[in-house]
């Protein structure tokens, strides 16, 4: 259970208190691609999290490398000018951190080398003084191969290499590193708080962790990979009676159909995006989650059925069924319409209008009792190497894209989630990269352009309904755009 | 999807017939909605006791008849047995490592439990018992006892060391034979002190395709941790001990793990999968854990603490719905639950006196009615909310009986793997408690107010009890448990308030008693010995 039950009077979850989580480690050993991957769980469990970078704040206070003076990252007697100046930027990134804890912030990730064992012993005293909590996160990597592949992915598109030629900005990072190295300490010190994490995740050294949010900080960073994969989102089709819950209905004709055409349009766009990236599609399994509800189980039905007239090998693809994923609970809102509800639960309905995402209508789901559900299934997510296929409800996949994006979670109930659209996400060091396909027109088609009486379950299609408004009166957000621009 | 699921050919879409559509249409529009009582209340559309759900079942089931054999299996009625997920991809040989009167044993069952209550096929292989039962047969053969006192123990001693290596090596192939045989995790409950020993364990897993090993170190440098155990083992019947005084036990086995010690090799070896855990829960280290379950074991293993603590359990107090023998539903409390909601705070806090204590409650009114007058900080889990009987959920057992006679008779075949239609099964009940029990390992003193079918998941995993027999365990109304969980597992203590309540317990048909009594308790069961 990660996701609060409860908040209270200090905004501070889990009886943690404050904590500062700070990264340890080389140049290009993944320390951004972890913190931001932290940031986004810890801020979708609810707990007010932020990235503070030191080589975000110095390009922003000084610009890009060009202009810093020269020995600014090299190593030997620098000039006391460049002193002073290291000093007044560390000083006022760190700054920026005791702001965010005073302005009621819960945990710091404070991306930086930190690569000093006196360093860091300075900075747990200055935290210990504020009564915050310190980690150490260290991650290594004595593997060349993941090093150059962060260096080539990440490093020299930053903006300290704008305009440089790759293989020449690729060595001056390496010479960046090697003069790093020569002042590098390990977190060797029992004394302090420590995660180490070897070669993203094939070693977990853990030291003197304590309480819950820190042993859930060390699973989730036991799960997360970095290997290139792909996650599509689709819904279940069309089925016969869509606006129950209860009768758990099959699929329509037409959404029938939508699960041969969902199959066809997925293989495809899967072939051409791995081709793109000169990856062997058949190397790689495909796997398939649905809930155990019957419109999703049997929209992944196709995939299973291999017409072996055409000679092409049948796609490897493995499908799981997880109860966990079924749709947002509709209590006794179940079969009805509007406005029945307005007419029979008015003062309940004034109240879910006025906050969809956690009001929770009699014996229904609210959006963050979803997301409680979902926490172990985002935490699978996060370890599956494979290419992914969501076919789920509408309001399970806004929970998800949700977490993926990092919509803060008052949003979840707005994000529009087509039946026609499949969703393609691909995460990457800051963060993911998506798009939505359009692939589908007929029956069932739900795009907020009023999908009739087919879409009447609307405590699922609420956002789709109102066309991503979470209130009526409210001006539109367009969160399909969201979505798809993120 | 199970196998026999799985198509071979392929399929065209089922038809259904315009007229089909009109008639599922001109039902739903045929809703009528009842004013009831002082409150409009809608009437669940597609519950089971109305004609909908069935109309709507017949005409889709005509429309599939010229298609059944290409379209996966669809529910009917009020719902359908949904098998065990498949686990058979797990297999794992989980290698304890550890002197004497570090916890291993411990360690081994309570991962055991809860692997168990996951539904994984877990055993645990415990070198001492495989020991003892062949010295028996042994001296059952020869009529000559064989010294198993610490001399036996001993590195110096080249022929008992010969022979402990042999045990250590059998119990290994019972394993990795009972892995193959279908089991999920085989625990190897043994000191695994050295290298060389498990260099050896190494080396023979690795012959298994698709079999991996993972060592799990307990180191324990607390003083007062290892006099605890120590008495423990002298005290709880070990066999090895039985014919000693305690002061000789104790005396002995204190110098069986001075011999360990003069040998023991903490794990060092850089490319070993192992877990490394001081003190139960102080310092953890994870080298080389990957794959999903093994994460989880991990995490779990995180969470453990060794403080003194009982957990309480208790029903709501009687509700209307339990009066007028109706499943599911958010009613209120009847006149007796509201009287059992009132002493309740007497029971519980004569119990615990004023050490600290936290109220769990689920959403749903009953328990939260139930939980009103006690003075301790409460919190309320969706989690905890009773089993979701769907399509039957406000329904009484006859009524579900008239109505689908043969499901429900499907029902009580296999209550477990049961899911109710737009519902929940047990399983599905047990998974989604799984962080609550995670929650539970870390907390301290709590008293939750439950429902029937949740308290019996719960008290299921405190207790070891397989899954066929929990969703007939009884869990009375107007009773607290409470649990204590100890080394081996939990005390149990009831008390049963004299506030009269229905009886809504319902044994599974055919059998005249409900369960054996529960053999429950903390004492030490040294496996297969009993």
């Amino acid at each position: 259970m990660v996701a609060p039950l409860y908040t209270t009077a200090s905004g501070l979850l889990f009886h943690a208190g404050k904590i500062l989580v700070c990264t340890v480690g080389l140049p290009a050993r993944g320390k951004t691609h972890i913190s931001r991957a932290l940031e986004r769980y810890l801020r979708w469990t609810g707990v007010k999290t932020q990235v503070i970078s030191l080589g975000d704040y110095r390009r922003k206070v000084l610009g890009s490398a060009q202009k810093l003076p020269p020995d600014y990252f090299t190593l030997g007697e620098k000039s006391p000018e460049t002193i002073a100046l290291r000093a007044k930027i560390a000083g006022g990134c760190e700054q920026l951190i005791w702001d965010f804890f005073d302005g009621g912030g819960q945990v710091v990730i404070y991306d930086a080398n930190n690569g000093t064992t006196s360093k860091r012993q300075e900075l747990a005293e200055r935290a210990e003084a504020r009564g915050i909590h310190i980690i150490f996160l260290e991650s290594m990597c004595d593997n060349e191969e993941i090093i150059l592949s962060n260096i080539r992915g990440v490093k020299i598109s930053s903006p300290d290499y704008r305009g440089w030629d790759p293989e020449k900005a690729i060595s001056d990072y390496l010479q960046r590193i090697r003069d790093h190295e020569k002042h590098y300490e390990s977190v060797e010190e029992l004394s302090v708080p420590s995660i180490r994490i070897l070669n993203v995740g094939e070693k977990i050294m853990v030291n003197d962790i304590r309480g819950y949010l820190q042993s859930r900080i060390v699973f989730f960073l036991m799960n997360i990979h970095n290997r290139f994969r792909t996650i599509y989102f689709a819904r279940s089709g069309q089925s016969l009676i869509e606006h129950s819950y209860k009768a758990d209905s099959d699929l329509s004709p037409a959404g029938w159909e939508y699960a041969e055409r969902l199959k066809e349009f997925v293989l495809e766009r899967r072939a051409k995006s791995l081709e793109q990236r000169g990856l062997d599609a058949s190397e790689r399994r495909l796997v398939i989650w649905t809930s155990a509800r019957r419109r999703s189980h049997h929209t992944a039905w196709p995939f299973l059925q291999h017409s072996a007239g055409d000679g092409t090998p049948a796609p490897r693809v493995k499908v799981i069924e997880k109860p966990q994923m079924a749709e947002i609970n509709p209590g006794v809102w179940d079969g009805l319409t509007p406005e029945q509800v307005v007419k029979y639960f008015p003062d309940e309905w004034e109240r879910f209008v006025k906050d969809p995402y956690a009001y929770r209508a009699p014996r229904a789901e609210s959006y963050h009792d979803l997301c409680v559900r979902l926490e172990p299934t985002l935490i699978e997510l996060e370890r599956e190497k494979e290419d992914l296929l969501i076919v789920g409800h509408a309001s399970v996949i806004r929970c998800i894209l949700a977490y993926l994006i990092g919509l803060p979670a008052s949003e979840i109930p707005a994000i529009e989630v087509a039946r026609g659209d499949l969703l393609e996400v691909v995460p990457t060091s800051y963060g993911v990269h998506s798009q939505a396909f359009h692939f589908w027109d007929g029956p069932g088609r739900s795009d907020g352009a009023g999908g009739g009486k087919d879409a009447a379950n609307f405590y699922e299609n609420y956002a789709e309904d109102t066309k991503g408004k979470r209130r009526p009166e409210a001006p539109a957000a367009d969160a399909a755009d969201v979505a798809a621009a993120a | 999807m199970s196998a026999a699921d799985t198509p071979t050919n392929k399929s065209t879409s089922p038809t259904l017939t315009n007229q089909d559509l009109v008639r599922v249409e001109h039902a739903l529009e045929d809703i009528q909605i009842q004013p009831d009582g002082d409150r409009l209340h809608p009437p669940a559309v597609f519950g089971a006791g109305g004609p909908m759900l069935k109309q709507f079942d017949q005409s889709t089931a005509m429309s599939r008849i010229p298609s059944q054999a290409a379209t996966p299996r669809s529910v009917v009625g009020i719902g359908n047995k949904v098998a065990k997920p498949d686990y058979s991809e797990a297999k794992i040989v989980l290698a304890m490592v550890g002197l004497p009167a570090r916890g291993k044993s411990y360690l081994s069952n309570k991962l055991q439990r809860y692997l168990k209550w996951l539904e994984y096929s877990v055993k645990v292989f415990n070198v001492g018992q495989l020991r003892r039962s062949r010295a028996r047969q042994k001296a059952l053969q020869s009529g000559k006892r064989e010294d198993h006192t610490a001399q036996y123990f001993s590195h110096n001693n080249p022929e008992a060391t010969r022979s402990r290596d042999q045990l250590a090596e059998d119990s290994l192939e019972m394993l990795i034979q009972w892995l193959k045989e279908g089991g999920n995790v085989g625990i190897h409950d043994a000191t695994n002190s050295t290298r060389s020993r498990r260099a050896k364990i190494e080396q023979r897993v690795a012959k298994e395709k698709g079999i991996v090993v993972i060592f799990l170190e307990s180191v324990c440098d607390d003083p007062a941790v290892i006099a605890a155990n120590v008495a423990l083992k002298v005290s709880s019947g070990d066999p090895d001990y039985k014919d000693m005084s305690p002061e000789d036990a104790r005396r002995d086995f204190l110098r069986r793990i001075k011999e360990y010690e003069s040998v023991y090799e903490t794990i060092t070896e850089p490319h070993l999968s192992y877990l490394r855990i001081r003190n139960v829960g102080d310092q953890v280290t994870l080298c080389h854990i990957h794959g999903y379950l093994q994460s989880r074991i991990a995490f779990y293993l995180m969470n453990l603490h060794l403080k003194p603590r009982s957990i309480f359990f208790s029903r709501h107090g009687e509700s209307q719905f339990n009066v007028e023998g109706k499943i599911g539903g958010d009613s209120p409390l009847s006149e007796r639950g509201m009287k059992y909601a009132r002493a309740l705070p007497a029971l519980i806090t004569d119990n615990i006196g004023d050490a600290p204590l936290t109220v769990w409650t689920s959403t749903l009114q009953r328990t939260i009615q139930t939980a009103q007058y006690l003075p301790y900080n409460k919190l309320t889990w969706k989690s905890l909310d009773e089993l979701d009987a769907g399509v039957c959920d406000g329904m009484t057992y006859e009524e579900i009986e008239q109505a689908y006679p043969e499901d429900f008779a499907n029902r009580d075949e296999d209550k477990f793997n049961y899911r109710y239609r737009g519902g929940e099964s047990y399983r599905d009940v047990v998974v989604r408690l799984e962080p609550v029990i995670m929650e539970l390992e870390r907390q301290e003193n709590i008293l939750i107010i439950g429902h029937q079918a949740i308290l019996r998941c719960l008290y299921a995993y405190f207790h070891n009890l397989p899954h066929a027999d929990l969703p007939y365990i009884k869990i009375p109304l107007h009773t607290v448990i409470k649990l204590t969980p100890k080394a081996y597992g939990c005390d149990e203590e009831r008390y049963t308030l004299p506030i009269g309540a229905v009886d809504t317990h319902r044994p599974k048909p055919g059998t005249q008693t409900s369960l054996p009594p529960v053999e429950t308790g903390s004492k030490r069961e040294y496996y297969g010995e009993r």
